[in-house]
C-alpha cells in the first residue's frame, strides 16, 4: 500500500504488540463468559453462548494476528486527520487536558447536574486546544450547557435536575 | 389513472396553506434534532404524540413526515462537517464526507448529499406511490434466513472494502459483535456478558459507541497531535459548490442508492443501515477511481445518502399498506394513526382515502422543502468550520453529553463514553477503521437474532440457511464479494505477465 | 425571530403538563419515551388534569431499562418518604424482578393501584389447521417443537402464556418452541406462514386479522374484546388468564394520609368521563384494583411469575 509505505517514512516503526495482547485477552473474556451460560436454558436450533463463543474465538486468533505482525514489523501507523500532524510528537498535557474535559461529568454531573459539568468539560476541552482565555470559555460554556439544558427540557428530554446538591 | 388521480386530490390537501405551514415546522424541527447525536426521528414525533390531540390528522401527519425527512438531511450535515454522525444511517456519509470537508469541499459535499437526498427521496415516494401493494408483498416472502443471508451479505461487502488492512478491519468488526453480546438474550432470556451490573442488562447503547468512537475519540486524537503549524482556514470561495465533475460523477451513485435503498428499507427488518452500507461499497467497487476512496471521493457521499432516503421512503410501505411498523420511527407514527383512531392499512386506503394520499403527497411537498431550505444552508453551516477549533471541539463534547446524558442519565453510560473514547483514540493512533466496529454493533445482534430464528423453527436442520432461493442468492453474492477481488487480482497479474512475454 | 418564537409556543403548547402549579405530582416512568409504559404514565396524567381530578402538574423522568427495574431501584432510592412521588409499574416489571434477582422490589415501594389491562391474543395464519385453543394445544402435546411460536421478549408476557398453555397441554414446558420477535416482524412471519402461531396484544393482531392474513383463535382476557368474534380461553374450558397490566406504586415510607389521598384521585379518576374516552383511545381494558386489593394481587403474581419462569427455564 502507497500510502503506509509514505507514512512509513516519516515516523520510527512502532511495535504495539500490546494492542494483539489485549484483543486476544478480550477474545478469552468472551471465551471466558461463554462458558457461564452454557447449555443451561431451553432452547431449539442455537444457544445464547454460540454467538460468543465465535466472537471470543474470532478475537482471540485477531489478536494473535495482530502479535505477529507486531513482531514483525508491520507499521501501526497514526491516521492522517485535519489539523492533526501524524509525525508530530504527541502532545501528552493537552491529550491529559481534554481527556480531563471528557471524564470531569462522570466526578461532577451527579451532584453538580448537567450546566455546571457542561462548564467544566467545555472549559478543559478549548484549553487542551490551546485557548487561554479562560473567562471567556467557561462563559461559552456556562451559556452552551444552560441553553441546552433549558432547550432540551422544553422538548421533554430530561437532562437532570439543574443543580442537584441544592436540590433544583 | 386512478392513483394519479387520487395523488392530485392528495396534492390539494397537503398544498393547504396551513398543510404547507406544517411541513415547514416538521421540516425544521426535523432537521434540528437530526444535527444532533442520538436524538432521532423516533423519539422527536414520540415526543410530539400530544399534538395530536389539537391538530387535525393531515396536519400533524404532515409535520411527522417532515421531521421524518428532515432528521435524515440534518444528520448529513454533522457527519460532513465535524465527522460525527448523529444516526446510524449516515455513518457511511461520514467516512467520505469528512474527507472531503478537510479538503475545503465540504459545500459539495453537502450540497450532493442534500441533492442526492432529494432525488432518492423523490424516487422513493414514487415508488411508493406506484408500487407499494406489490412491494409490500415482500415482507411475507422474507423469512429469517433470508435475513440473515443480506446481513451476511453487508458483513462481507464492508468487510472487504474497508481499513487498511484486513486483519485491522475484521479487528474492528469482532469487538463490535463482541459490543453487540452484550446485555439480555431475546431469545432465551439469559443476561450475557454484563459483568454483574443492572445497566448493562439492555445492551450498550448504540448512541454511546457512535458519540464516543466518533466524536470522543476524534477530539482526544487532534487535540493530542495539534500541529505546530497556523490552523487551516478552508478555501470557501474556490469549488465551493459542485462543480460540472461532481455533478457527472453524483448522479449515478444517486440513482444506484435509491435502487438499493428502497426494497430494502420497506422490508419489515431492512431499516437504513444495511442500504447505506451495501450502497457505499458498490459505490466504491464501481468507481472509476477506487483510491480517491478513503481520501474523499464524492460517490462514497452521494450513494449512501440517496440509500439513506430511499429506504425512509421504504419504510412507510409496509406500515401504511399492511399496518406494520418496521422500524421506531415506523411504530411511533403506528401510534399517532391510532391516537386518532385510525389503523395504517389496506382498509385505510378506503376510508381515509384524503389523509393518506395527504400524506403521500406532503412527501413530494417536504422534499422540495428541504431542498430550498437545505441548498442555501450548505454556505452557513460551512461557515461553522471557521469557529476557533478549541470551540469547535469544546462544543463537540458538550453535545457529546447532551446525547448520552440525555439518553437516560445514566452514569455508567458516561463511563463507557469514556472508556470507548479512549478506544477510539487507540484506533486512531494504531491506523483501525472505525465503521466496521459500529457495522459490528448494528448488524451483529440482527444477524444473530435471524439465525437463531432460522434455526429454531427449523429445528435446528442447518440446510435451511440455503433453503430458500433468494438466500442462497444473496449468500452466493457474498460468496463472490470475497474471493472475486482476488481472483481478479491473480488473473490480471497472470494477463500482465503474457503481455510481457 | 418570530418563526423561533412561533416554534416554541408550539413546542410549550405540547408540553405545557410540564409546567407546574403549588405540588406537581412526580411521576418516573421506568422505560424510555414512546413506549407502552410511557404511554401510560403520561396519558392517565394527561386524564387526571383533563378531568379535574389532579390539576397541580406533573414533572416527568425516563428510566428505562432492564424491565423496568433500574427505574425501580432509582425510585426506591431517591423517592423515599414523597408524598407526591409516583412510578408506573406493571407486569414485566414483576417479571423482570425476579429473572434479573435485583436487590429491590416492588415490596419495597408502596403499591397503589392497577388501572390498565391489555390481554393477550393467540393468532394463527390464515391457512393454518388450527381452528381452536383446542387444537392448539393437541398440536403442542404431539410436538413441541414443531409448533414454532412467536412472541415478544423471552421472559416476557407472551412465552408464559405459552408456557402455562404447555402445561395446561401436557407437554413439556422445557420443549416448547418460542421465537421472539420485537416490533412488526411478527406479523409478517406470521402472515408468511414462516412461524405456525403467534402470541401478542389483542389490538395489536385484531386489525392485522382484518386484512384476511392471520385468524385469531383465542383471546386471554376474563371477557371477550370489543369487535372479536373470539372465544376466550375460559370459554373453551382453559382456565387460563393472562394480560399486560399497568398501575402505579407510590415512594417506600409513603404516609397513611398521602396514600389515601392518592387512593381517593384515583378512584375519582376511575370514576370519570375522561379516563373513559382515554381507555377507549387506546385500546386498553379496565382493570382498576386498589390498595389491599392490589397488594394481595401482587403477591400472587409474583407466585405465579417466579413458577413459570423456573419452568420455561429462565430462572435457575
Amino acid at each position: 500500500m502507497p500510502s503506509s509505505d509514505r507514512r512509513k517514512d516519516k515516523a520510527v516503526a512502532a511495535r504495539p504488540w500490546w494492542l494483539g495482547a489485549a484483543v486476544f485477552a478480550m477474545g478469552l473474556l468472551w471465551l471466558h463468559g461463554a462458558q457461564g451460560i452454557a447449555s443451561t436454558t431451553n432452547f431449539i436450533g442455537l444457544g445464547p453462548a454460540a454467538m460468543i463463543r465465535m466472537v471470543g474465538a474470532g478475537l482471540a486468533i485477531l489478536g494473535m494476528l495482530l502479535i505477529l505482525q507486531a513482531l514483525r514489523g508491520v507499521p501501526f501507523m497514526p491516521q492522517e486527520e485535519e489539523g492533526a500532524d501524524a509525525a508530530a510528537p504527541p502532545s501528552r498535557p493537552a491529550f491529559l487536558l481534554a481527556l480531563a474535559g471528557i471524564a470531569v461529568p462522570l466526578a461532577t454531573i451527579r451532584m453538580l447536574g448537567f450546566p455546571l459539568t457542561a462548564i467544566f468539560a467545555f472549559a478543559l476541552v478549548t484549553h487542551a486546544f490551546g485557548s487561554r482565555r479562560t473567562l471567556l470559555d467557561l462563559a461559552i460554556g456556562a451559556v452552551i450547557g444552560a441553553a441546552s439544558w433549558y432547550g432540551f427540557s422544553l422538548l421533554g428530554i430530561e437532562l437532570g435536575p439543574f443543580l442537584p446538591v441544592a436540590g433544583w | 389513472m386512478d392513483v394519479l388521480h387520487q395523488l392530485l386530490g392528495g396534492f390539494a390537501v397537503a398544498l393547504q396553506p396551513i398543510n404547507l405551514f406544517w411541513a415547514l415546522v416538521g421540516c425544521i424541527l426535523g432537521t434540528a434534532v437530526g444535527v444532533l447525536p442520538g436524538i432521532g426521528p423516533a423519539l422527536t414525533i414520540a415526543l410530539l404524540l400530544p399534538v395530536t390531540a389539537q391538530v387535525a390528522p393531515e396536519s400533524a401527519f404532515i409535520m411527522f413526515a417532515g421531521i421524518l425527512y428532515g432528521a435524515l438531511y440534518g444528520g448529513s450535515t454533522t457527519s460532513i462537517l465535524l465527522n460525527m454522525p448523529g444516526e446510524s444511517g449516515s455513518v457511511m456519509t461520514a467516512i467520505e464526507g469528512s474527507r472531503m470537508a478537510r479538503n475545503g469541499r465540504g459545500a459539495a459535499a453537502l450540497a450532493t448529499a442534500a441533492v442526492g437526498s432529494f432525488v432518492a427521496g423523490t424516487i422513493g415516494t414514487l415508488a411508493l406511490t406506484f408500487l407499494a401493494p406489490a412491494i409490500a408483498e415482500l415482507a411475507f416472502i422474507f423469512g429469517p434466513e433470508d435475513y440473515f443471508a443480506l446481513m451476511i451479505l453487508s458483513f462481507t461487502s464492508v468487510a472487504v472494502v474497508m481499513g487498511s488492512s484486513r486483519i485491522r478491519g475484521f479487528t474492528a468488526l469482532f469487538c463490535g459483535l463482541a459490543l453487540g453480546t452484550i446485555g439480555i438474550d431475546t431469545q432465551t432470556g439469559q443476561s450475557r456478558m454484563v459483568f454483574g451490573t443492572l445497566e448493562l442488562l439492555d445492551g450498550v447503547s448504540f448512541t454511546v459507541v457512535l458519540v464516543a468512537l466518533f466524536a470522543i475519540g476524534e477530539t482526544l486524537y487532534v487535540a493530542s497531535r495539534q500541529s505546530r503549524r497556523a490552523a487551516v482556514v478552508y478555501p470557501l470561495s474556490g469549488g465551493a459548490w459542485m462543480t460540472r465533475e461532481d455533478w457527472r460523477r453524483s448522479w449515478k451513485p444517486w440513482l444506484r442508492g435509491a435502487l438499493i435503498g428502497f426494497p430494502i428499507g420497506s422490508l419489515p427488518a431492512g431499516g437504513t443501515e444495511i442500504p447505506t452500507f451495501l450502497s457505499y461499497t458498490v459505490e466504491r467497487r464501481l468507481s472509476a477511481r477506487p483510491e480517491e476512496f478513503g481520501h474523499g471521493a464524492i460517490e462514497g457521499v452521494a450513494g449512501p445518502e440517496a440509500a439513506n432516503n430511499a429506504a425512509a421512503a421504504g419504510i412507510l410501505v409496509p406500515l401504511l399498506t399492511l399496518g406494520l411498523p418496521s422500524t421506531a420511527t415506523a411504530a411511533v407514527l403506528l401510534a399517532a394513526f391510532q391516537n386518532y383512531g385510525l389503523q395504517p392499512g389496506p382498509l385505510l386506503f378506503a376510508t381515509n382515502p384524503d389523509l393518506l394520499w395527504g400524506l403521500i403527497a406532503s412527501l413530494f411537498v417536504g422534499n422540495i422543502i428541504l431542498l430550498v431550505l437545505n441548498l442555501p444552508l450548505v454556505g452557513i453551516w460551512v461557515r461553522l468550520l471557521l469557529i476557533p477549533r478549541p470551540y469547535i471541539y469544546g462544543g463537540i463534547v458538550v453535545f457529546a453529553l447532551v446525547g448520552v446524558w440525555g439518553l437516560s442519565t445514566s452514569w455508567m453510560d458516561l463511563l463507557l463514553m469514556c472508556g470507548l473514547g479512549l478506544i477510539g483514540y487507540v484506533a486512531r493512533v494504531y491506523d483501525f477503521p472505525i465503521a466496521p466496529a459500529l457495522i459490528g454493533l448494528i448488524l451483529g445482534p440482527q444477524a444473530e437474532i435471524q439465525l437463531r430464528r432460522a434455526l429454531a423453527v427449523s429445528q435446528g436442520d442447518w440446510s435451511v440457511l440455503v433453503g430458500t432461493p433468494i438466500a442462497a442468492s444473496f449468500l452466493v453474492i457474498a460468496v463472490l464479494v470475497f474471493f472475486l477481488p482476488m481472483i481478479m487480482t491473480k488473473f490480471r497479474g497472470a494477463v500482465q505477465q503474457e503481455s510481457k512475454a | 425571530m418570530r418563526k423561533r418564537s412561533f416554534l416554541t409556543g408550539i413546542l410549550a403548547l405540547a408540553f405545557s403538563a410540564g409546567i407546574a402549579a403549588a405540588e406537581p405530582a412526580k411521576v418516573l416512568i421506568p422505560a424510555n419515551p414512546g413506549g407502552g409504559w410511557d404511554g401510560a404514565g403520561r396519558e392517565t396524567m394527561a386524564a387526571f388534569n383533563k378531568s379535574g381530578v389532579f390539576t397541580d402538574g406533573v414533572s416527568f423522568t425516563n428510566k428505562g431499562g432492564a424491565a423496568g427495574t433500574i427505574g425501580l431501584a432509582e425510585f426506591v432510592r431517591t423517592a423515599q418518604g414523597d408524598d407526591n412521588a409516583l412510578l408506573v409499574t406493571g407486569v414485566i416489571m414483576v417479571g423482570g424482578i425476579i429473572s434479573n434477582k435485583t436487590p429491590v422490589s416492588l415490596a419495597d415501594t408502596t403499591p397503589l393501584v392497577r388501572m390498565t389491562n391489555e390481554y393477550n391474543a393467540i393468532a394463527v395464519p390464515a391457512d393454518s389447521d388450527i381452528k381452536t385453543p383446542q387444537d392448539f394445544l393437541a398440536a403442542l402435546k404431539e410436538d413441541p417443537g414443531a409448533l414454532s411460536v412467536g412472541g415478544g421478549s423471552a421472559g416476557g408476557v407472551d412465552h408464559i402464556l405459552l408456557a402455562l398453555l404447555a402445561k395446561e397441554a401436557g407437554a413439556p414446558v422445557d420443549k416448547i418452541n418460542f421465537v421472539s420477535f420485537s416490533g412488526g416482524e411478527i406479523l409478517a412471519s406470521l402472515g408468511g406462514g414462516k412461524i405456525k402461531a403467534a402470541i401478542s396484544g389483542a389490538s395489536e393482531f385484531r386489525d392485522f386479522a382484518a386484512s384476511g392474513r392471520i385468524r385469531i383463535i383465542a383471546v386471554t382476557g376474563p371477557a371477550r374484546v370489543e369487535g372479536l368474534d373470539v372465544p376466550t380461553l375460559k370459554e373453551t374450558g382453559i382456565p387460563i388468564e393472562i394480560g399486560n397490566w399497568r398501575g402505579f406504586v407510590g415512594a417506600p415510607g409513603l404516609s397513611a394520609e398521602g396514600r389515601k389521598t392518592w387512593l381517593d384521585r384515583f378512584q375519582k379518576l376511575h370514576e370519570s368521563d375522561a379516563w373513559k374516552a382515554t381507555l377507549k383511545t387506546h385500546g386498553w381494558e379496565d382493570a382498576y384494583l386498589p390498595g389491599d386489593d392490589f397488594v394481595a394481587f401482587l403477591k400472587s403474581e409474583d407466585a405465579r411469575w417466579t413458577t413459570a419462569l423456573k419452568e420455561v427455564g429462565i430462572l435457575k
